[in-house]
């Protein structure tokens, strides 16, 4: 398949606006201009783009909703913030083309008739900063941003803001939340973003390469669009792949490409000649999978039917060396860590689980611990104020179901040291 | 209409609530920890998850709103099972201390898990400790029993407006604290220790003295300290109040207290109380029983009267007292002394600013609702810092400014400097040049009313002749730039019906009368309502029992003979129409030996009237002091005979606060003294006069026959939120003449004052209240230092930063205090607060009296500041 | 508290947004360029110049993992040990940076040299291990090559 959202990053200069220009750069957002707002919405609509931030809420309803309220200003946020462990599909666009994030924003800034878009861009990519804001000063001379965009009376301003390390910022409500100088805990929904976001206004928060997703649409029409990657999820997708393959890195595929094509076919297999053991198929939220489910199709739809989540997209490969056990407990580590500590289940119980799974590691735990852990996890699931808490049970109910030996492994060795 | 479905009990709603809200109204209990009806939702517990029909997942009920035809279920397995989930996990780091935690008995958490909770525990690994915290002086925090439901930070962040705890770090490692990590260092509201559920913050006041359950009896009554006149809940125990809450909802405070109010209670039982008459036997104050008091005092009381007449006697009445007490009080000094020399504390500025704006807009016109604040389109605040003075009205201010409504704040005010949108701290007494500007700007905004009553056609006269100041003359004097008081100028001329918050300070200048006249400009002007801060509780009845020198109860004019006829008739004894001598008049008249007499219910004149040393000897002139307290004041001490009165807590009785809400103190402990209307009653009755009340409500009875404005009121009917404001009585509706009040001259109004002097003002601590808070070891432990704040221009030109020592020394005399050093406050002013004694700035402060409105002048007292020892020489020593 | 330049930033950025708050988070990131830490002394003053409440703003730079209350070494190392790190040899670089610099997680070398913090994902999962070193970004990390790399930061 052609690249589009990966398109010329192989060019040192990729960032650079005058070689964005040169490869067709800004003809979308021309295009887009000429469109009533309300076209753009329903052409988005219809593209079927659904938004690459792990829920897959489809954008183009996001749009509509917001579009409907009348309160002034409206508020374009992009959510940058890529902390899902795992996942690193952002990073290209942001680091080696800025310039497609920027006309997707302006172009949804004029469908939204907002004035203001801010990139929340997590502080962990400090160079990708300044080249966000070198690329929007670019834009910005050329009159694609400002007071006058491209001279037809249309005003957009975009700022980056740098996030400070909180994994939750991630969620949208939380994102609000830290734009506006606060703890980043999410809020209470109704109200949605949409109504309600920041300053109270009237918000669209959408990923990174949603919007990257939306010059795209342009320019080949939604139509076009909707007919690529899997029928009900369309479109293009960035898969990023880490761990024990051959070649790790970020993948521009259609949607929908199975598990099993993007390891073997694309990442080169196994590295080492080593057997595959798992699979974290969506970043390290989702549920983790045995060989036998890797021919699954990536995408919204098809993932929950095999019993985990495409999430990010971001793939982690672990070989037969591995021990998951391990894994877990560090993904445990990674939830206690980043939980915001506003609901009881995820504050508590989170690092209930973690110390559960560190006694089992160490050595020290028994057969009961495993289904404490269940019982635990089962406490939490379902009850937490957002998907993070969730999330954590999840994962710890994903290594149990398909991986309880290495757990039970872990506890008999103890038992025989023991004895 | 909606309707829901809730444990199969069907529920009609007008208007969409939470599942929370409505199962509550139909008396069905959903168990909380983190929400508090003061407080928004938050959702953070998952105590409160309900079932409801097609919704897979449990919701919050306290987030869920109902929606028509919604079924909720809220005791179902899959419920019961999640909460006691929630408590396992509340309990894994939660110490189990019941038998020594306070909270024990009034613990949600302990009642919860009681309810549903876990019986064992699963939890293997160590708990998260914090030690027991005692870094605040009445506070004390154990925090390793916090359950981050965050309230106590919501209160403060969102109800307090205070923000000065937070919840720090995240996850698990979360911790309420205040800036410092030690001491709370802030305004000690009190108000997390309401909402807190467990034991974490907890007030240090009765610590292991009780348990709640202990409890006897609860006593709903009124706070004893300030004009707001906020709902107390006065818990009891034997014969000792073991507690003051808030009730949440109850009151015009709905919930919330200040500090004083919270922890300020304990003066009750100070140990300094007075408990027997005394009477000055060979130059010493001793021992006498209660009959040999009153013989003492009729007779000397008949020698003077008979002897220089009753206009040599002086009667000083208290806005701590109830309205009975102070209308007996005026009743005895004109009817049975016959006497007009009556006033109070509320002389100093209260009463003259209410009866200069009732003169021109009629009576009623400063009773405001106090929610109305929160309600106006703007706020315009004067002359004191309502958060201090009267804390809990302040309160309203910071909500409306969290409501973006806009508010203008004059002078120096430390309580709403993140709530102000226009600030304008003018050089020190220098607001008239400020007023002045604001009204000929706003006269040429706004224009003049043509049509309006009589008193419209008054005031617009007055209006037109008030000389014209401009921007920058106004900015020269007050040295603000020109440019900020023409936005102030914007920011108020959008206000169509603002509060107007006026404050003492703002009156007891050498230009009070100026200001006056032109705060009434822009009320007019402005269509504004009037609130005036008022810092005794029962100041207002001081003026409606006509505890003034110039007005008889009901506030009619003594001069109007017609009023004063029907009161003649009513006593059976004609009524001097002389008025008498206002209560600065009264010292001075003792000093010229004018007064003879001095009768003296519950106000400490030495300590409350600036120059100590001025006030003593005057009333050592005297021949006859009777001073009533609860305490042995400075004036008592001087005193021929002191009775001992009974608290607030140990008495019945009604107030009437600032917005003229009438409301009933209620007994909650027995005391020693005596009922301050009863023993002048005593009095009367052995000076040939009876007075046959048998209680308050006898007293009640009277009043509202003779006072045209409480006409019919019963004080069986006093109960709740109180009496709202007209009652049902006849107020003076009219403003009564202008005539006589004089319009300034254009060099009055911009008056400037001297740049290389140094004056003294009086600070307003929220933490102190005048002899009660210095009896009260709880408030007195909160901020137990004298101090001086001076402003950081003067400080750094002195060398002086925070904690120097400094001399201050003027005619009255000299002090040494600590420095605070403040960046807002101008050059050269120096706020000392009066609580402290010998130390207080009513030893260096001289005053004047106002000739046309009787008030104090407090702007008169150059000092001279010397940096005498610096903080770490004290740190060394 | 706050020189005179901070302050210069902290009123600029302060126009980017519609309201002062929104502007915390980059303030404090001034701040901390500046000074290597968020003192006390400096939360408050950012909360005076945004005229948020200094509590406030305390509890909003102790929710990030970024900012940094105690004084840090001249450099900052910010290493990732999440799973893919994990699985890629990350925990051994940690116990180079113990062993050989006598750097433990959460502390500073005795000569005031390096800092450590033992990150979570930092989106370099491809190349991994990954690290920070103040705002440069290093993967594929070896013990040789952190060693190299380190040698550059004096
Ligand atoms: C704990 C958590 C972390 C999240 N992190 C991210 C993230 O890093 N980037 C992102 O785009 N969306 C993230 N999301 C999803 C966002 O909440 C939101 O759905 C998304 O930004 C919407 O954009 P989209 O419609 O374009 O997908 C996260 C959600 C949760 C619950
Ligand atoms: S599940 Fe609860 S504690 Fe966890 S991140 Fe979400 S809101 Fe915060
Ligand atoms: S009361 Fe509803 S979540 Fe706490």
């Amino acid at each position: 398949m052609e690249k589009f959202l990966l398109k010329n990053i192989e060019n040192p200069n990729s960032a650079d606006i005058a070689e964005y220009i040169k490869t067709g750069g800004y003809k979308a957002l021309s295009k887009a201009l000429e469109l009533k707002p309300s076209d753009i919405i329903d052409e988005v609509k219809r593209s079927g783009l659904r938004g690459r931030g792990g829920a897959g809420f489809p954008t183009g309803m996001k749009w509509a909703f917001a579009a409907a309220d009348s309160k002034k200003p409206k508020f374009i946020l992009c959510n940058a913030d890529e902390g899902e462990p795992g996942t690193f599909k952002d990073r290209p666009i942001l680091e080696k083309n800025p310039h497609l994030l920027i006309e997707g924003m302006i172009i949804s800034g004029y469908a939204l008739q907002a004035e203001y878009g801010y990139i929340y861009l997590r502080g962990e990519y400090p160079e990708a900063k300044d080249i966000l804001e070198d690329a929007i000063k670019q834009a910005h001379d050329k009159g694609y941003l400002g007071d006058d965009v491209l001279g037809k009376g249309i005003r957009f301003y975009l700022h980056v803001h740098q996030g400070a390390g909180a994994y939750i910022c991630g969620e949208e409500t939380a994102l609000i939340e830290s734009l506006e100088g606060r703890r980043g805990q999410p809020r209470i929904k109704p109200p949605f973003p949409v109504n309600e976001g920041f300053l109270s206004k009237p918000t669209v928060v959408n990923n990174v390469e949603t919007l990257a997703n939306i010059p795209y649409i342009m320019e080949i029409g939604a139509e076009a669009y909707s007919k690529l990657g899997s029928p009900d999820c369309p479109g293009p997708k960035l898969y990023s792949v880490s761990g024990h393959v051959k070649m790790p890195g970020v993948y521009e595929l259609p949607m929908g490409t199975t598990l099993r094509e993007i390891i073997y076919t694309h990442c080169g297999g196994i590295r080492d000649g080593k057997k595959l053991k798992a699979v974290i198929p969506g970043g390290i939220s989702t549920p983790i999978l045995p060989p036998e489910k890797i021919d699954c199709p990536m995408d919204f739809v098809s993932m929950p039917k095999h019993g985990s989540m495409l999430g990010s997209g971001a793939v982690i490969v672990f070989d037969e060396t591995v021990d998951l056990v391990k894994v877990c407990l560090r993904a445990m580590k990674f939830f206690e860590h980043e939980s915001c500590g506003k609901c009881t289940p995820c504050r508590e119980g989170v690092g209930w689980l973690r110390a559960i799974i560190e006694r089992i590691y160490n050595g020290s735990g028994t057969e009961k611990d495993i289904d404490l852990l269940l019982e635990v996890s089962k406490n939490i699931t379902g009850k937490t104020f957002c998907p993070l808490g969730d999330g954590a049970a999840g994962v710890v109910q994903g290594f149990i179901k398909d991986f309880r030996h290495e757990f039970e492994q872990h506890i008999s060795k103890q038992v025989k040291a023991a004895a | 209409m909606i309707t829901v479905t809730i444990n199969g009990k069907k529920i009609q709603l007008e208007k969409p609530v939470t599942i929370l809200k409505a199962a509550s109204m139909a008396g069905i209990k959903i168990p909380t920890l983190c929400h508090h009806e003061a407080l928004e939702s938050y959702g953070g517990c998952r105590l409160c998850l309900v079932e409801i029909e097609k919704m897979p997942r449990l919701q919050t009920s306290c987030t869920q709103y109902v929606a028509d035809g919604m079924v909720v279920w809220t005791e179902t397995e899959r419920v019961v099972e999640a909460r006691k989930a929630m408590l396992e996990f509340l309990l894994i780091n939660h110490p189990l201390d019941c038998p020594y935690c306070d909270k024990a008995g009034e613990c949600e958490l302990q009642d919860l898990v009681v309810k549903y909770g876990p019986s064992t525990g699963r939890f293997a690994e160590g708990k998260r400790t914090h030690p027991e915290s005692y870094d605040d002086p009445i506070i004390v925090r154990n925090m390793d029993r916090c359950i981050l439901c965050a309230r106590c930070v919501r209160m403060c962040d969102k109800v307090q407006c205070a923000s000065d705890i937070s919840i720090t770090n995240r996850s698990s490692k979360s911790f309420v604290e205040p800036f410092s990590g030690g001491r709370y260092n802030c305004e000690y509201c009190g108000n997390c220790l309401t909402v807190c559920p467990v034991g974490a913050i907890m007030s240090r006041m009765h610590k292991h003295a009780y348990r709640p359950w202990l409890i006897e009896k609860e006593v709903d009554t009124v706070c004893s300290f300030c004009g707001v006149g906020c709902s107390v809940v006065l818990q009891v125990r034997g014969n000792s109040i073991v507690r003051a809450v808030p009730k949440t909802g109850k009151g015009l405070n709905k919930g919330l207290l200040c500090n004083r109010g919270r922890f300020g209670y304990d003066y009750v039982s100070s140990p300094v109380r007075l408990d027997s008459p005394l009477i000055r036997r060979d130059g010493k104050l001793q021992r006498a029983t209660w009959s040999e008091a009153f013989i003492y005092i009729a007779g000397e009381l008949k020698r003077i009267k008979e002897t220089y007449g009753g206009s040599s006697i002086a009667g000083i009445a208290s806005g701590r007292c109830t309205n009975e007490d102070n209308y007996v009080f005026q009743k005895f000094m004109r009817v049975v002394l016959g006497s007009n020399n009556i006033d109070s504390a509320a002389g100093f500025a209260y009463a003259p600013a209410q009866k200069f704006f009732e003169r021109i807009f009629g009576q009623g016109v400063t009773a405001n609702s106090i929610h109305g604040i929160s309600n106006s389109d703007g706020i315009l605040v004067i002359g004191g810092d309502p958060t201090s003075v009267n804390p809990v009205l302040g309160l309203q201010i910071r909500s409306a400014h969290q409501k973006n409504i806009p508010v203008v704040t004059i002078g120096y005010m430390p309580g709403l400097k993140r709530f102000a949108t226009n600030r304008l701290i003018p050089s020190p007494f220098a607001e008239t040049a400020l007023l002045a500007a604001l009204v000929s700007e706003l006269k040429s905004k706004r224009r003049l009313s043509d049509e309006k009553a009589a008193f419209a056609r008054d005031i617009n006269t007055i209006i037109e002749n008030i000389p014209p100041v401009s921007l920058n003359e106004a900015g020269d004097v007050c040295r603000i730039s020109p440019s900020d008081i023409n936005n102030t100028v914007d920011a108020i001329s959008n206000m169509t019906n603002p509060s107007i918050i006026i404050g003492r300070d703002i009156l007891q200048r050498s230009e009070g009368h100026t200001n006056l006249l032109l705060l009434a400009a822009l009320i007019y002007l402005l269509n504004g309502r009037i609130y005036l801060l008022s810092e005794l509780p029962n100041e207002q009845g001081l003026v409606d029992m006509g505890c003034l020198p110039d007005m008889l109860p009901g506030v009619r004019p003594l001069a109007v003979d017609s009023f004063r006829r029907r009161y003649d008739e009513f006593f059976g004894v004609e009524v001097a129409s002389e008025p008498g001598m206002s209560i600065v008049e009264m010292i001075d008249g003792a000093n010229s030996n004018k007064i003879k007499a001095l009768y003296v219910m519950c106000e400490d004149i030495v300590f409350n009237i600036p120059n100590s040393r001025y006030v003593k000897e005057a009333l050592s002139k005297s021949e006859l002091l009777v001073v009533q307290d609860i305490f042995m004041t400075e004036t008592a001490q001087l005193a021929d005979v002191v009775l001992p009165s009974l608290s607030w807590a140990e008495k019945e009785g009604s107030y009437t606060n600032l917005e003229r809400r009438m409301q009933m103190l209620k007994k909650a402990v027995d005391g020693k003294g005596m009922e301050d209307w009863q023993a002048i009653a005593e009095i009367s009755r052995m000076l040939g006069f009876d007075m046959n009340y048998r209680s308050p409500k006898d007293v009640m009875a009277e009043i509202a026959r003779v006072s045209p404005l409480h006409k019919d009121i019963a004080y069986d009917d006093i109960v709740g939120d109180g009496f709202m404001w007209p009652y049902k009585g006849e107020p003076l509706r009219h403003g009564m003449s202008i005539e006589g009040i004089d319009i300034p001259d254009a060099k009055s109004l911009l008056k400037i004052s001297d740049n290389d002097k140094i004056y003294a003002g009086m600070e307003n601590p929220l933490f102190y209240s005048e002899n009660l808070s210095r009896n009260s070891s709880a408030l007195s432990s909160i901020s137990p230092e004298p101090y001086a704040r001076i402003g950081k221009a003067l400080a750094t030109k002195l060398s002086i930063i925070d904690g120097d020592y400094v001399n201050i020394s003027a005619d009255a005399g000299s002090i040494e205090l600590s420095a605070r050093v403040d960046s807002d406050l101008p050059e050269n002013i120096v706020l000392i607060p009066n609580n402290f004694g010998d130390k207080g700035i009513f030893n260096v402060m001289n005053w004047k009296i106002n000739p046309v409105i009787k008030s104090f002048v407090l702007d008169c007292t150059e000092v001279v500041i010397k940096k005498i020892k610096s903080a770490a020489e004290e740190v060394l020593a | 508290m706050l020189n005179e330049r901070v302050v210069i930033e902290i009123n600029r950025i302060k126009s980017k947004y519609h309201d002062a708050q929104s502007s915390l988070l980059p303030a404090l990131y001034v701040v901390q360029r500046e000074y290597g830490w968020l003192s006390p002394d400096a939360v408050a003053a950012v909360g005076d110049v945004l005229n948020v409440p200094r509590t406030t703003v305390k509890g909003v730079a102790t929710f990030y993992s970024m900012f940094r209350h105690k004084p840090m070494g001249r450099h900052l190392i910010q290493l990732c040990t999440n799973v893919a790190c994990m699985i890629m040899g990350a925990e051994r670089l940690v116990d180079i940076l113990k062993t050989r610099y006598g750097l433990e997680p959460n502390s500073t070398t005795d000569d005031g040299r390096f800092s450590l913090v033992v990150m979570e994902c930092i989106g370099a999962c491809a190349t991994a291990p990954a690290m920070l070193v103040d705002t440069d970004f290093y993967d594929n990390l070896t013990e040789e090559r952190i060693a190299d790399i380190l040698e550059n930061y004096k």
